[in-house]
């Protein structure tokens, strides 16, 4: 491999200086393609976002008309009709936004907590890791379903981002603990002591020196987390605490699982656009924890 | 202290406090280097060289702990310093190169991006300006075609380059001193040949005070004006380079030179120090070093030499030198 882009500077030894952040994101993209299933889960991902953002134009009917109620599949509909006469297609495709939605927003807040967590507990140790890494315990040993359940009910709110929040808020600590264990390792290496050793201060070295180092780990989580919170989501709205106005999949399984023995596609479309989604992110997260390598270049 | 003085160890103690035991791994260290001078500090492995570099720096972390004495640098004591204070001392006017080059680079940075960080931290220079600063200092050092190679990351350098590019990072904000922590340890003999020669020329061009820490005497001997030979957390012997080659005083020194294979001399079996270095946990009563001495003598286990000059600027820890114990009647 060295010897590969040696030859390539002396090709272009007159060129000017490039940045490089357009170079490192080219090599990630080079390394994810070598994996075929990686680059599945990265089309997966990216067409279900699409599908998400575009969904007002590419939909065939609005999601507010109203159709025969129950109908199978056919040419006009192309998954069929659910139990009070919309279009599933239409459905499916708007519940992708809401769904994305919350996988990235409880992704968000379990990032903000744990990683902040994480990092103090790890680098400055002690006491303050003790407190820490207590309070983490105590989350991680709650029950999630039963606490998600008990927490929507007290918030008296079955909106969306009470749901977003409340799995965030019980989610960091598989995060924090994670990034506690990467920074207990790195605050004793070397590069550490070398930065300190230039007179960097704590915080510079906690965010500029070990934070890129667990960055990749980071977003491997996160990926990976992402379709979690889309099924805990799901769960909740189809055990009746979600917000039933909306149209998630959740929503959607939840509305048809009764009338699955006289209408399957009501259950079925939902279903699979949710098995595919985490499928995705699962095999993106995958591929991404060795693309985001640097020191293995692939070629 | 004369006018010259850069920096004085005074009756540094640094201690870790581990649960066996309080680790005495610095007990009262002495020195003194001069501006523009090289200090070479050896000794064998464990006592306690690289402590006096991190105490320097103040960098011991917990179970470590300077307890005592006095680190002057430029007229103020820095172990009486503050954080932010040191933080403007390190890297800026003291720089550390570590035995390690490889792991002492953030494998995540290109080496390039990591100069640029400390000379950022200690230096007003414009953002437009620092790719011409960070290429020129490795072009310095010798690194071949620095503005592409600086953006390389760690792992696509070589060893004797990692260690270049760490001493383009020590030198890139022209401190006035330098400690380089056994900077060719784990180089082969080619490399060490090109860092030494590369510190050589640096110390000439810059003008900085070096204190060279390591095991190798031939190593030392290439760069140093003074030799400082440590044994178990003490100042054994202290004078300049050739006075320490051609007259060493103490029993240790004189060993340690005759351990040296020689080419010049046909010899059967190398000499060899007996035993090992003491535990610092429960360091021997009184001379550290008279359990393995040839010359001990019934005080050597009962009283602390004190490092006392003998000579214009030789400067030895040993009773032999002693005149009042010599005189006395050994019992």
């Amino acid at each position: 491999m060295s010897s590969n882009s040696r030859v390539k500077t002396d090709e272009k030894t007159e060129e000017p200086y490039e940045p490089s952040r357009a170079t490192r994101l080219f090599i990630v993209w080079r390394k994810l393609r070598t994996s075929k299933l990686a680059v599945t889960g990265f089309g997966i991902v990216l067409l279900v976002a699409t599908l998400a953002l575009l969904a007002p134009v590419i939909a065939p009917y609005s999601p507010e008309s109203f159709f025969l109620t129950m109908r199978p599949p056919t040419l006009t509909h192309l998954f069929g009709t659910d139990t009070i006469g919309r279009d599933l297609l239409t459905l499916v495709l708007y519940g992708a936004r809401i769904s994305l939605y919350v996988g990235l927003g409880a992704v968000f807040i379990e990032i903000s907590i744990g990683l902040t967590i994480g990092m103090i507990s790890g680098y400055f140790g002690g006491k303050v890791d003790e407190i820490l890494m207590r309070i983490t315990d105590l989350v991680l040993t709650l029950p999630t379903l039963p606490l998600l359940i008990v927490a929507v009910a007290v918030f008296k709110s079955k909106d969306i981002n009470t749901i977003v929040l409340v799995m965030g808020i019980f989610g960091w600590p598989f995060m924090a603990r994670v990034v506690r264990s990467e920074f207990l390792a790195l605050r004793e290496t070397l590069f550490v002591e070398a930065a300190r050793s230039m007179g960097a201060s704590n915080w510079r070295i906690i965010l500029r020196h070990i934070l890129p180092n667990v960055l990749s780990t980071v977003i491997v989580i996160a990926t990976m987390d992402i379709p979690w919170y889309i099924f805990w989501e799901a769960t909740l709205t189809f055990l009746g605490f979600g917000d039933p106005t909306s149209a998630s999949w959740g929503v959607l399984l939840w509305r048809g699982y009764l009338y699955l023995q006289d209408a399957w596609w009501i259950i079925t479309f939902p279903g699979l656009a949710l098995f595919f989604t985490s499928l995705g992110f699962n095999l993106f997260g995958d591929g991404l924890r060795d693309a985001l390598d640097v020191t293995t270049r692939g070629r | 202290m004369s006018e010259s003085t850069l920096i004085t160890i005074n009756d540094l103690k640094t201690y870790f406090f581990i649960t066996e035991g309080v680790v005495k791994a610095v007990d009262g260290v002495n020195l003194d280097i001069n501006k523009g001078e090289a200090l070479g500090l050896v000794g064998e492995s464990g006592c306690g060289k690289s402590t006096v570099a991190l105490s320097i720096m103040r960098l011991i972390r917990p179970p470590g702990k300077i307890v005592g004495g006095e680190i002057w640098f430029e007229g103020e004591d820095l172990l009486r310093k503050g954080e932010s204070e040191m933080r403007q001392i390190r890297g800026g006017r003291i720089s550390l190169i570590s035995q390690n080059p490889m792991s002492s680079m953030n494998p995540v940075f290109t080496v390039g991006g990591q100069i640029a960080e400390a000379i950022k931290l200690h230096q007003n220079v414009q953002r437009r300006e620092i790719k011409g600063k960070v290429a020129e200092i490795l072009d310095l050092v010798g690194i071949p075609d620095p503005s592409k190679r600086m953006e390389d990351y760690p792992h696509e350098y070589s060893g004797g380059m990692c260690q270049r590019a760490m001493t383009a990072m020590a030198l890139s904000c022209n401190p006035q001193l330098l400690i380089a922590d056994e900077p060719t340890t784990n180089l082969d003999v080619t490399i060490q040949a090109q860092i030494l020669k590369l510190m050589k020329k640096l110390r000439k061009d810059f003008g900085a005070s070096v204190l060279l820490i390591g095991h190798d005497l031939g190593v030392i001997s290439e760069l140093c004006d003074k030799i400082a030979v440590m044994y178990a957390g003490r100042v054994a012997e202290y004078s300049d380079l050739m006075t320490v080659f051609e007259k060493p005083k103490h029993p240790y020194t004189q060993a340690l030179l005759e351990s040296i294979p020689r080419l010049d001399v046909e010899e059967e079996r190398l000499r060899i120090i007996p035993g090992t270095v003491p535990r610092l946990i429960n360091p021997p009563p009184g001379c550290r070093f008279h359990p393995r001495c040839e010359q001990a003598m019934t005080v050597c286990s009962k009283q602390d030499p004190v490092l006392t000059e003998i000579e214009k600027g030789h400067k030895v820890a040993c009773f032999l030198y002693d005149s009042n114990v010599r005189t006395k009647p050994q019992v």
